[in-house]
């Protein structure tokens, strides 16, 4: 009986929802007044910033984005708090397995190109698809392809807090700097330079640089947890 | 004005990030900071609500930009009193927890410490911010330090609770995001009050859809029935001051937020009865539950669920009174509650699963922590001379004035189970003789000091309710306004 009013109940909301997704029509201009023209407008004229995904994510709504920082601070932060008692030292863990040579030999060719590639996402991310959230995930993965590969690698742990520390303190003093200066918070204070140069959009970029370098301390630091957690 | 509101939340963030840092050199900075932070935010809610009180409601606009293109936050007196309360409840809660894990390692104390704080700072998020992705943001950052502290002792059954919230609150998140996509998708904005100017422009079945997306989510973290069944384990296994922080803190938040979507976005009154119909199954489900717990904290947490039914049902009666009545139950449901979480946490402390029948005769051993536990229960059921009675009188005024006859019969026979429950327990602590062996614990200092001020604004209340009607009456009002709200943000000249 519970099952069959779950079902009913889950149906009529899935009918609904399938009636909207039908109804918004894709790639039809259907909003009459919104705010999508005024970031288009604004992102191009005001910012000078040519990837508006960021210009909207960074500067329009970039409290958003210190939240969400902030959220992935938190998962990070709880996790270890879990996981602390259970931590081993360094070269014991529970994720053993051997790596074959070509394996090992290819991880060191990988290693350093994964990292610039991330670091090229994140510091042109007001100008390409990306930004720091991407950039940053990009070099924690070639953190994991590294401590999956040597089982006696491992990261300082004081080290990625000092990354992750600076670097939030900094996403958080540049808004402050706003604040004192111009008197709204994440205001931008950097002249915007000239559109799809390096050297644009004021403060985002710098921001975005903080995010690259907090999202990979982060999750380089969750990679390392788990993988430390004992049985 | 000594500051702005997006000082509650970059404030805790700088801080949060730097605790990190200077817990390397000074490991007591780890409990201090959060301290003086939380002191800090409590004042600066004092200094505004004088401000908004004298020159009328604040709104701060985020990175330059203008509301409906930029995010805003809005003190106003009704999120103002909110405010205040939260932060005050919060420092306490710090203050209460000052000496808690000070024997054990370092990081798990830091993480505790942060937490708290990153919880107060997202629920003061939720109830300032203009914007309803911002509001998302804000539920995310709560909802993840609440499963981080629930899981804190790690043992399995606290794993097993942390689980079940996350796993509630994930589902949650994702109704909220579809909600907020449907509005997004038809009015084209995400500010609160672009979204109720424009809302009389949408379809209507679409904003029933939206409404029950919304309420389905919200209803998670504001613990109403049927979807508050991780409540009851997250209370129980939780460190204590935490279940406070719960009552008094995170769940106010999601009413705030249920409230302002019925009150302010949405336009239809509908909404209002099943503000009262919810509230009503919460209530009799929590309360009749309640009695039959035999573990104090589980008692304690369906209690709390109940009342916040409460609140819902005066919410749902939607007049001025009503609103009034909600305000101050909230009020005292947060004094009242974290008073009983923390002195409760005595009675059965260092005690296996913490039974009702531990609190036996704690009466002779814990003197002063039994006269608050007492004073607390005799508040929440609403004897006369605490607090708890105004605001139980002002529900039932509300509901007569508007000839609600069956209403006000469910609450008072529903009181009345309150009273059983928790006048058992205090029976309990005075007229029964202590069996066990265990020696019970003093409270420390601080502790002692955070339950005392927590008891002596619950005698005052009761005695002068005049000193906080003010305060309520205009938060009331300011609520009821919607056409002044939307004017306050989309009229800014800046």
């Amino acid at each position: 009986m519970k099952k069959v009013i779950v079902l009913i109940s889950l149906g009529i909301l899935g009918f609904y929802l399938i009636d909207i997704f039908l109804g918004i029509g894709f790639g039809v201009q259907h909003f009459t007044a919104g705010v999508k023209d005024l970031y288009l407008s604004n992102s191009k004229d005001t910012l000078k910033v040519s990837n508006v995904v960021t210009a909207i994510v960074v500067n329009f709504r970039g409290f958003d984005t210190l939240g969400e920082v902030t959220v992935l601070f938190l998962a990070s932060t709880a996790l270890g708090g879990i996981l602390y008692k259970k931590r081993h030292h360094v070269g014991e863990r529970s994720v053993l397995f051997p790596a074959s040579r070509v394996v090992m030999s290819g991880a060191k060719l990988l290693f350093p190109s994964i990292v610039l590639l991330g670091a090229y996402v994140f510091i042109h991310g007001h100008l390409s698809p990306g930004g720091g959230f991407q950039g940053g995930t990009i070099i924690a993965t070639g953190f994991l392809l590294m401590l999956l590969t040597y089982r006696n690698y491992s990261v300082s742990h004081n080290r990625l807090v000092y990354f992750e520390s600076l670097a939030g303190i900094l996403f958080v003093s540049i808004g402050l700097v706003g604040y004192f200066s111009k008197g709204s918070f994440l205001e931008n204070v950097l002249p915007v330079g000239n559109m799809n140069e390096l050297f644009s959009g004021g403060v985002i970029g710098i921001i975005y640089i903080a995010v690259g370098f907090k999202v990979a301390a982060e999750l380089t630091g969750i990679i390392y947890t788990v993988l430390h957690e004992k049985d | 004005m000594v500051g702005s509101p997006v000082l509650f939340v970059a404030i805790p963030l700088l801080a949060a990030f730097i605790i990190p840092l200077t817990g390397m050199m000074w490991k007591n900075s780890v409990r201090v900071i959060p301290g003086l932070v939380l002191a800090f935010m409590f004042f600066l809610s004092i200094s505004l609500m004088g401000y908004v009180n004298e020159h009328g409601t604040i709104v701060e606009v985020l990175a330059g930009w203008k509301p409906p293109i930029g995010i805003n936050l809005v003190f106003s007196p009704f999120t103002g009193f909110l405010t205040t309360l939260m932060t005050f409840l919060g420092f306490i809660v710090w203050l209460y927890s000052y000496k808690f894990k000070r024997n054990v390692d370092f990081e798990p104390s830091m993480k505790y410490f942060m937490l708290l704080m990153l919880l107060v700072t997202g629920s003061v998020g939720i109830v300032l911010t203009g914007d309803i992705f911002n509001m998302f943001v804000f539920i995310e950052i709560v909802s993840i330090s609440g499963y981080g502290l629930t899981s804190f002792y790690t043992r399995r059954d606290s794993a097993e609770a942390a689980f079940k919230f996350l796993f509630m609150g994930a589902i949650a998140s994702t109704f909220l995001l579809i909600a907020i996509m449907i509005i997004y998708s038809q009015l084209g904005t995400l500010n609160i009050a672009d979204i109720a100017e424009k809302m009389p422009m949408m379809d209507h079945k679409l904003k029933v859809l939206s409404l029950v997306f919304f309420i389905l989510a919200i209803g998670v973290e504001a613990e109403i029935f049927p979807l508050n069944g991780w409540a009851p384990d997250v209370y129980t296994e939780a460190p204590g001051p935490i279940g406070a922080a719960f009552a008094g803190i995170v769940v106010k938040a999601a009413i705030y937020a249920s409230v302002r979507l019925v009150y302010t976005m949405y336009d239809f009154s509908g909404a209002f009865d099943l503000f009262i119909i919810i509230g009503l199954i919460t209530f009799i489900m929590a309360e009749t539950t309640a009695l039959r717990q035999d573990r104090l904290k589980r008692m304690l947490a369906y209690s709390s669920i109940g009342q916040m039914g409460l609140v819902m049902i005066a919410f749902g009666i939607g007049t001025k009174e009503g609103v009034y009545a909600a305000l101050f139950l909230m009020f005292n449901h947060a004094i009242i509650k974290s008073l009983l979480f923390f002195s409760g946490s005595y009675l059965v402390f260092n005690k296996k699963n913490k039974y009702i029948k531990h609190v036996n005769g704690m009466g002779k051993y814990l003197p002063i922590t039994s006269v608050l536990f007492t004073i607390g229960a005799f508040a929440i059921i609403g004897l006369p001379p605490f607090a708890g009675f105004w605001s139980k009188l002002a529900i039932l005024t509300a509901a007569a004035d508007n000839k609600m006859v069956v209403l006000i019969a469910v609450i008072l026979i529903i009181s009345i189970l309150e009273a059983v429950y928790y006048l058992r327990v205090v029976n309990r602590i005075y007229f029964y003789d202590k069996k066990e062996k265990t020696e019970p614990k003093k409270p420390s200092l601080n502790a002692l000091v955070a339950m005392i001020s927590l008891g002596v604004i619950v005698l005052v209340i009761g005695f002068y309710p005049d000193l906080i009607s003010g305060i309520l009456d205009r938060a009331a009002a300011d609520l009821l306004d919607k056409g002044n709200y939307i004017k306050d943000v989309l009229t800014l000249n800046k």
